[in-house]
């Protein structure tokens, strides 16, 4: 019992608490356009990126402030979602994973490549944590009561947006666009925005995280870090704002025990995203028939 | 009130419309057949606007719609029920005409759902499914209603959404024989309510009933265009239904 106590309250909970607070933060997002509008959004680990850099490098070479660190990193990852979406929502279906992951490579393809301003493989190192209020932001405690702030605000708007009445026609176009447009819906305009949303919260998760680690190189943004998050979306079920939640929890939880194998990192690596690769197949199989309603057309 | 010229619309090589010509007037019903594969469903598509016209004119209310996205048109009072059933079966009842009230030019939407509009909504949406007998399905799935049950949603939502012009694609496909009669009489609630009424329908003897004017497709063309009386006495009938010789 007391050593249960002294597990939860000790550092490496707190570690572990932040990370579920960031993925809850990404994977929410994008159970809005993935999940809700069934957009197959292969680019939100790059608005996660988007976000991400912009923090580092303001922080760093910028030397900006928290709060202009956190607003651009949101605008930064909106707009990149504007210029996307203006491109990939003309698509359809399988062309719209298609554009949305090549997309995706170009990111990766720049941060890996644009040296002098990403620096390449190298990453970015000594991102400051938040100076704010006087409160040492180096303590995870403090940074996770910050961190939960934001979780609880993007839970919260998230929410309130699925039950709304522009969740509604998100639904509604998923499952049959042109019945949507019918009865006066904007399905373009309806697409777009949210695409936006998902992509400034994927933004502000992305600043937290540099933020965190106080390093980030482009191997965060791999397309292994998309499978994973669309893993929590699918074992949480599409759409489903509170099974995401549990979802979430579960599968960042999930591979810890394997820290206690004594693996080194060589193995823990490719063992935990076999480890979720697997999940998902398994899901996607036995769920194959029911994960994704089918779409209509006139 | 509708009125559509030279319209021709194709799709790669094949053309499906060749040049054709029709109007309603406001308040009119107008039925209209043609064998299987006859346009008749690529015409109302390219009305609501998801089918490209190759050239020609659509009117609503003597203004040109036909370069307009398709849910201007639907704000403009045009209304649309599908041939496989444009509901949201994934969706309550509640929720479907919900849809069709949120998407009304002028509606004022917020997150939240105690504000005064949104319970107005809710109350009207009640409202529209009691008048189809449907209000103690309220919270279901649209999955779980039968085939007349949908259409009946359908059009009662198209109501809701503001509609004056119906494109009614084949409202009784897919209707069991007992249903066809709320559906009969939901078309005639919408010609009580002086809407103009378009009713695509295989079954002459079916939409005689409250057609003044039947028009007949065939091969993209409009073949005939008269009162039902004509039409079912007209050689040329039995000729694109039968053959040359029948
Ligand atoms: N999207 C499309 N692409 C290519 N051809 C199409 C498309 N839509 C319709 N067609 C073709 O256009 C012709 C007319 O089809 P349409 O669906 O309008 O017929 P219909 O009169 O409604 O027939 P039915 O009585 O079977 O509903 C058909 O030959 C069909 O194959
Ligand atoms: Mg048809």
């Amino acid at each position: 019992m007391m050593s249960l106590l002294a597990l939860l309250s000790s550092e490496y909970a707190t570690h572990l608490a932040i990370l579920v607070g960031i993925y809850l933060i990404l994977a929410q997002s994008l159970n809005l356009t993935f999940g809700l509008g069934q957009l197959f959004n292969l680019a939100h680990v790059a608005s996660y990126a988007v976000g991400a850099y912009a923090t580092a490098l303001l922080s760093t070479e910028g030397g900006c402030s928290f709060f202009a660190c956190v607003v651009a990193s949101v605008v930064l990852a909106g707009v990149f979602s504007l210029t996307l979406g203006s491109i990939a929502l003309r698509l359809t279906n399988d062309y719209f994973a298609i554009g949305t992951l090549a997309f995706g490579a170009v990111i990766s393809a720049l941060l890996a490549n644009w040296r002098s301003l990403t620096h390449g493989v190298l990453g970015i190192p000594g991102i400051p944590r938040p100076n704010l209020l006087g409160v040492d932001f180096y303590d995870n405690r403090n940074f996770l009561a910050l961190l939960l702030f934001f979780v609880v605000v993007v839970q919260g708007t998230f929410f309130l947006i699925s039950r709304s009445p522009f969740g509604r026609a998100l639904r509604a176009l998923a499952e049959y666009d042109q019945a949507a447009a019918a009865l006066g819906a904007n399905t373009r305009r309806i697409r777009n925005i949210s695409f936006l949303l998902s992509s400034s919260a994927a933004g502000l998760a992305g600043s937290f995280f540099a933020y965190y680690l106080n390093y980030i190189d482009p191997s965060s943004f791999s397309l292994s870090e998309m499978i994973f998050l669309l893993t929590i979306v699918i074992v949480g079920r599409p759409g489903s704002f509170f099974g995401v939640i549990l979802s979430t929890a579960l599968l960042v939880l999930l591979p810890e025990p394997l820290r206690f194998l004594n693996l080194d990192s060589a193995t823990l690596g490719p063992m935990r995203q076999l480890l979720y690769a697997s999940i998902l197949f398994a899901i996607v199989w036995w769920k194959r028939k029911s994960i994704f309603p089918e779409q209509r057309e006139v | 009130m509708l009125s559509i010229s030279a319209l021709e619309v194709a799709f790669q090589e094949t053309t499906v419309l060749k040049g054709l010509s029709l109007s309603a007037a406001a308040g009119e019903t107008v039925g209209i057949i043609g064998p299987n594969g006859s346009g008749k469903t690529t015409l109302f598509n390219c009305i609501s606007g998801f089918a490209a016209q190759r050239s020609g004119t659509i009117s609503l209310k003597d203004q040109e719609i036909q370069s307009l996205p398709p849910h201007e048109r639907a704000r403009k009072g045009l209304g649309r029920v599908f041939q496989n059933f444009g509901i949201f079966r994934q969706m309550t009842l509640l929720e479907n005409m919900l849809l069709a009230l949120e998407s009304r030019p002028g509606e004022e939407l917020s997150v939240s759902p105690w504000s005064s509009a949104a319970r107005r909504r809710k109350e009207e949406a009640m409202e529209r499914l009691r008048e189809i007998h449907l209000e103690a399905k309220a919270l279901n799935k649209a999955s779980s209603l039968s085939g007349g049950q949908m259409r009946l949603l359908e059009i009662m939502r198209t109501v809701a959404a503001g509609a004056e012009v119906f494109l009614l694609d084949e409202p009784t496909a897919g209707v069991s024989p007992r249903m066809k009669d709320d559906v009969t009489e939901i078309i005639r609630r919408l010609q009580a309510l002086k809407k103009t009424v378009l009713i695509i329908e295989h079954d002459i003897t079916f939409i005689e009933r409250f057609c003044g004017r039947i028009v007949v497709l065939n091969e993209g063309h409009v073949v005939l265009d008269d009162i039902p009386e004509r039409v079912r006495a007209d050689e040329r009938l039995k000729e694109i239904y039968f053959g040359q010789g029948a």
